[in-house]
């Protein structure tokens, strides 16, 4: 049994090794440009991402290790109708990097911005509302990177049989080091191997369940006579249309606003890779969307008992489940590699734009408003000392959460997105929007968003989140309607079309 | 290029993306839940499931090709970056 453990233990090892050594290498390769800047550098890899990379890293942040563990155990009890909800996630790459990728690069360069708060401070001229941004990113981050560690550690205790401390203690610590140490950059390339690990992984467990089932059609043939109702979309019932549009919005088109995408947008070399970022994140987000999904729905043919009690009682132990009843342990370890990839994709890209929310713009900003300011060495000992110690903070947290980083963790995803959704839109896109109604936008709507949540108030039936939007949409409009207009100067900057080159 | 001109066009490739993403939204409303009146299956698996799903994956793959190809343009964002060595927008 020892050696058993002992084999699925390695392939998770070693994979974690390599990325450990690649950011090492990133950090050799990087040490001239961080001498010039290290906030450029270290926060946004100096702007030289390609297209390959900017893409990879675009979708391994944003695939969680939900999409491998939480949403395949829900399409094991509700069938093709989940995997029809899921692939709703194929338009985030190219929403977000056609509507906003090219007009943020070309201010970001303009006004040298390192972070997403850095273009609202730019545009809206609020250090109120960059503070309460860069409180909402560090507090929906840290409970997100805390539910990612638990959830990858539980399903690294139920396929490895080691203990759930030993698993996040492996991968929590080599993630904290190698965002550390590798920056943007490093956090990049090794998101771009993940986002492949995770591709090969849920094709090994793919290719797994089939052989282990007598194939595809015996699998199907179960299905249609166990639970036909999996071949529905509307599941009989257990998938209504509300969820449909409410996931439409949710993990769609609302996805747009989140910060973490956003930053890369600031982050790419030049136009032909955003454009080559556009086409490989779609084909590779669908990929790794369906096959996820697809093998959540497959494994009602291996863990044919029809009652979620025989599991556990919870969807979250399915896919450890189907890869402990399928796979040899060394495949076993191979194969979660990909759910853990997921998650420390995930978690290292959090942890990063949290740390640059904390030094660049609190911090560096508080200081700059006392007339001091940080030398290049200070702000590498000040981002590094925050990434290491805000991870070990979250490392700690994560071996016994408190409840209250579960409530947060709710609200995490719909409150990002209720907060950036119309302040981003509309600082982008509108001229007149200000700064008051940016202010009351965020945090209205993100109270209204978490309230109805807590209070698990619906309108006909929809998420939230719609709730939060609205709301947020509402507040914007009054706000402006009391502020200021934004001065010339922020309209020539952003909407020079309208009002003006400077070099006019 | 001028400035303006390269933020007139990403304005108008926003809004492109926008319609394409409404495409995309019509494409699998109508390739899963219209098929799904359908009671055909091809390869032990409902239509629908293959149109709405394998489908309006491969239809916005064939999007974000469009744009990528016909929508978004290359622009020199170098000229920004030389610009503000020069103090031109800071």
């Amino acid at each position: 049994m020892d050696l058993q453990k002992l084999t699925s233990l390695y392939p998770v090892f070693l994979f974690l090794l390599a990325l450990l050594y690649i950011s090492y290498r990133v950090q050799k390769a990087s040490k001239e440009a961080r001498l010039q800047d290290f906030a450029k550098d270290y926060f946004i890899g100096g702007r030289t991402l390609g297209g390959f990379v900017l893409a990879m890293t675009t979708v391994a942040t944003y695939s969680s290790v939900s999409t491998f563990v939480g949403g395949p155990g829900v399409a094991w009890q509700i069938g093709y109708g989940w995997l029809y909800m899921a692939i709703v996630q194929v338009v985030v790459v190219f929403l977000v990097m056609g509507v906003f990728g090219k007009k943020i690069s070309l201010v970001a360069r303009d006004i040298d911005a390192v972070t997403v708060i850095d273009i609202l401070r730019a545009r809206y001229k609020s250090d109120s509302l960059c503070n309460l941004a860069a409180i909402f990113i560090v507090a929906f981050f840290c409970a997100t990177m805390v539910a990612q560690f638990v959830g990858a550690a539980k399903l690294f205790e139920a396929v490895t049989g080691y203990s759930y401390v030993t698993g996040l203690t492996l991968f929590g610590i080599i993630v904290i080091f190698y965002t550390t140490i590798g920056g943007f950059k490093g956090v990049a390339i090794t998101d771009a191997i993940c986002a492949i690990a995770m591709i090969v992984g849920m094709s090994i467990l793919f290719y797994g369940m089939l052989d282990k089932a007598g194939g595809y059609s015996a699998i199907m043939n179960h299905i249609r006579v166990h639970d036909p109702a999996m071949l529905e979309p509307l599941s009989r019932g257990k998938m209504p249309i509300s969820l449909y549009i409410s996931q439409w919005l949710l993990v769609g088109v609302c996805t747009l606003a989140l910060p973490q995408s956003i930053v890369r947008s600031i982050s790419y070399k030049d136009t032909r890779s955003l454009r080559s970022a556009i086409v490989i994140g779609t084909v590779v987000i669908g990929a790794m969307t369906l096959l996820a999904t697809w093998v959540g729905v497959l494994s009602k043919g291996i863990l044919t008992n029809p009652s979620l009690a025989a599991y556990g009682g919870s969807v979250d132990n399915i896919t450890p489940r189907t890869i402990v009843s399928v796979m040899t342990p060394f495949w076993a370890g191979v194969t979660i590699i990909g759910p853990i990839a997921a998650t420390i994709s995930t978690v290292s890209s959090l942890l990063l734009t949290s740390s640059s929310s904390i030094i660049k713009d609190i911090y560096m900003r508080a200081l700059e408003k006392n007339g001091k300011s940080l030398s290049n060495r200070g702000i590498q000992r000040f981002s590094m000392a925050a990434t290491i110690l805000l991870g070990f903070g979250i490392y700690f947290i994560a071996i016994a959460p408190p409840s209250v980083i579960w409530k947060i963790n709710m609200f995490a995803f719909g409150g990002l997105e209720t907060a950036f959704f119309w302040v981003m839109i509309f600082g982008l896109f509108w001229p007149k929007a200000n700064s008051t109604g940016a202010l009351w936008a965020m945090f209205g709507g993100v109270v209204a968003y978490c309230t109805t949540m807590a209070l698990h108030i619906r309108l006909f039936s929809l998420h939230q989140i719609v709730i939060g939007i609205g709301a947020s949409l509402i507040f914007f409009y009054i706000g402006n309607a009391i502020g200021r207009e934004p001065g010339d100067d922020v309209k020539r900057l952003f909407f020079p079309d309208r009002f003006g080159d400077d070099e006019d | 290029m001028k400035r303006s001109e390269k933020f007139r066009r990403a304005n108008h490739e926003a809004k492109v993306t926008c319609l394409a993403t409404l495409a995309v939204i019509l494409f699998w409303t109508l390739a899963g839940f219209g098929l799904s009146a359908f009671d055909i299956s091809f390869f032990d698996t409902p239509l629908w499931v293959l149109a709405g799903c394998l489908g309006t994956w491969l239809f916005a793959v064939c999007v974000s090709f469009w744009l990528a190809e016909h929508v978004i343009s290359d622009v020199d964002l170098a000229e920004e970056d030389a610009c503000r060595m020069k103090g031109g927008h800071v």
